[in-house]
């Protein structure tokens, strides 16, 4: 899962920028609204974290004209604005939540995970698929009722493919959802971590489909 | 009817210009009344005069008392005339119920007879006196009636010009009322002008000063609101970072991870603590402006000793060189401990932006204006230009500036310059490239 965090409080963005990475999801960090908007335009994200006091653009010009390209991502709202007119006009340009500061982080975190849910379409909490399932809420990953343990990548690149059974993503994709800026990706990154789930979970999960992608089937084979 | 003379204007004009009025017609009435009685005492006694003596040169010589009159009882003689012989025989008498006692006296005379005084005018005529006389009751009566005359309408105009007073009064303190109906109308809070608009030159002066008073309460209200709107946006990134660090330092698995995070705890707690401080001092300054009790004259080289002192640790800890050039006496008009503040902020705003091992100065000097300018180089990054005057809003900071600063620092400078009639600036240094404020205070400001 690859986010951006658009914060220009440098406190507040490096403790998120580390608790968000810890969770297993990519994060991209911007402190400006030029950036933002910059970014927002070339990068597909699963998720944007969304100050409104930004310098050079307000969040809410950000948030505006995300949405009037017609760009679906979910937004979230993260703000020291706290005034019921300030939270429905933030909601009504097009924010999916709305949260102020300060707030606890567990609930950002699950607001996160509820915002990600709903923009795959689903809304069960846990993913099974061919009697694998993992719960995002506690990271806890079981197959065939035992419970496995997954590297904080393999987590991260189960999760995205458990997220949209039947999606096929090629390996650029998953890279970039894997991976923020900072990473430094090594070529075959993808495929060792592939190869360690498939160790771990058995063979018939993850498909892979020669010259496009990997994908989990949504029926079984 | 209790009405308070002192308090009420209208009231006030009203009682006493009825008084006055009232006042004048009595008088006036009452001198009128005595003039028109001494006018007509004037006239009648001329006129018996004048009556005596054209009798003297016609007087039959006869010594027997002419008695041919045929008294009409209907007729009533304000006159009466007698003539006298010198042996005290009366030999003329105009009417027979008018008897009056001879008198010796020439010229006029009061005499009381039948119930009645006269008023007597005696001539002598050879041997003979003439006497001519006039009941005073009837005089009083006529010279009354013609005083009367005189005074009536002064009394008729009484009530006309009492209803003109009032009238007048009324439509002249009327717009007062309307202002005060306005004011006494408003909310709470509406700080809005009144209108000045058909207002006589004696109260608009007032009420201008109000719609002034208001306007600069109507400021202040505002900036208020602004402050505690911003105050509580301000205060809220600093316990989020908090709150955020806490949760880090939590979640730590290693001795590293756990190191950072107390470092980032313990940089965020500075961070809120001196936000909180700022604020402080911002109230203080505030709180002490409005109950100023004076201002002194203060040696800014005395108060920029005071501020370095206070930024020394704080220097010496990014091995920054600090040093004060002054080139001449500098005293300006203020609060010492706001001016001090002022210079520390400006050299902690410089020492905090500079990079280790770099250069802070502070000078103090004079311009060609006699104005006394105080100027803090530094060899930092210095900061744009689209930046120099907000910088000195509160609570902005400059985009990507790193964090801890509570955007407070310059707008208390801001605001301590203000109080001091000293303007702010901001510019690059030329000396050490970085940033140069100035505070610049004018004489006779």
């Amino acid at each position: 899962m690859r986010l951006l965090l658009i914060e220009d409080d440098l406190m507040i963005g490096e403790s998120v920028l580390d608790l968000l990475r810890d969770e297993g999801y990519a994060v991209d960090w911007v402190k400006d609204g030029d950036m933002a908007h910059t970014t927002l335009g070339t990068q597909s994200y699963d998720l944007v974290l969304l100050d409104l006091g930004l310098p050079k653009r307000d969040g809410l010009a950000v948030l505006r004209a995300l949405r009037a390209r017609k760009d679906r991502t979910p937004v979230l709202i993260t703000t020291a604005r706290d005034s019921v007119g300030q939270r429905i006009e933030g909601l009504d340009a097009g924010a999916d939540d709305y949260v102020v500061k300060p707030y606890d982080l567990d609930e950002l975190l699950a607001r996160i995970r509820a915002l990600v849910r709903r923009a795959a379409g689903r809304a069960e909490p846990v993913y099974t698929y061919q009697g694998v399932s993992i719960d995002p809420a506690t990271r806890e990953v079981s197959a065939q009722g035992l419970p496995v343990v997954l590297s904080s990548r393999e987590w991260a690149l189960l999760q995205l493919l458990m997220a949209r059974p039947g999606t096929i993503f090629s390996r650029k994709q998953l890279e970039e959802k894997l991976y923020s800026w900072k990473d430094e990706v090594s070529s075959n990154a993808i495929e060792v971590y592939i190869h360690g789930l498939r160790k771990k979970l058995g063979n018939g999960l993850i498909q892979n489909i020669r010259g496009v992608g990997y994908m989990i089937p949504t029926v079984d084979p | 009817m209790n009405i308070d003379l002192s308090h009420s204007l209208r009231a006030r004009l009203l009682w006493f210009l009825f008084a006055a009025i009232i006042l004048t017609a009595i008088a006036q009435a009452f001198i009128a009344y005595r003039a028109a009685l001494a006018e007509a005492n004037e006239i009648f006694d001329y006129q018996m005069q004048q009556m005596a003596l054209s009798l003297r040169p016609g007087l039959p010589v006869s010594s027997e008392l002419v008695d041919r009159f045929i008294t009409n009882e209907d007729e009533n003689f304000d006159f009466v005339v007698q003539v006298w012989t010198a042996d005290g025989r009366r030999v003329f008498q105009s009417t027979e119920l008018a008897e009056l006692p001879q008198r010796s006296a020439l010229g006029f005379s009061s005499v009381d007879a039948r119930g009645t005084t006269y008023r007597l005018f005696s001539v002598a005529s050879g041997t003979q006196l003439i006497q001519v006389a006039q009941d005073l009751a009837a005089r009083r009566e006529l010279a009354g009636a013609l005083a009367l005359r005189t005074a009536g309408p002064i009394l008729v105009m009484v009530p006309l010009l009492m209803f003109l007073v009032w009238w007048v009064v009324s439509t002249s303190l009327a717009p007062v009322t309307r202002v005060q109906k306005q004011i006494a109308a408003r909310e709470v809070d509406a700080l809005t002008e009144v209108s000045e608009q058909g207002l006589p030159d004696e109260i608009r002066p007032l009420v201008q000063e109000l719609n002034l008073l208001f306007h600069r309460m109507r400021q202040a209200f505002d900036a208020q609101k602004n402050f505690v709107a911003d105050a509580a946006h301000e205060l809220r990134s600093p316990l989020a970072a908090l709150k955020l660090q806490v949760e880090g330092l939590r979640r730590a698995q290693s001795d590293a991870g756990r190191e950072v995070a107390v470092n980032r705890l313990s940089s965020g707690i500075d961070r809120a603590t001196r936000l909180v401080e700022q604020l402080l001092v911002l109230a203080r300054h505030q709180a002490s402006t409005a109950t100023a009790t004076g201002n002194t004259l203060v040696d800014l080289a005395q108060a920029a000793r005071l501020a370095m002192a206070d930024v020394a640790t704080a220097a010496q800890t990014r091995s920054i060189k600090l040093s004060l050039v002054q080139a001449s006496e500098c005293r300006v008009s203020g609060q010492e401990e706001a001016l001090r503040i002022l210079l520390r902020n400006l050299l902690d705003n410089a020492i905090k932006y500079t990079p280790l091992g770099g250069q802070v100065d502070l000078t103090l000097d004079h311009d060609g204006d006699h104005a006394v300018v105080v100027q803090v180089d530094d060899s930092g990054p210095g900061i744009p230009q689209e930046d120099w005057n907000r910088v000195l809003d509160r609570f902005y900071r400059v985009p990507g500036a790193k964090g801890g600063g509570s955007g407070l620092g310059l707008a208390i400078v801001k605001a301590i310059a203000d109080f001091h009639c000293a303007e702010i600036a901001m510019g690059r240094s030329t000396r050490l490239c970085g940033l140069c404020a100035t505070a610049t205070f004018r004489p006779g400001k």
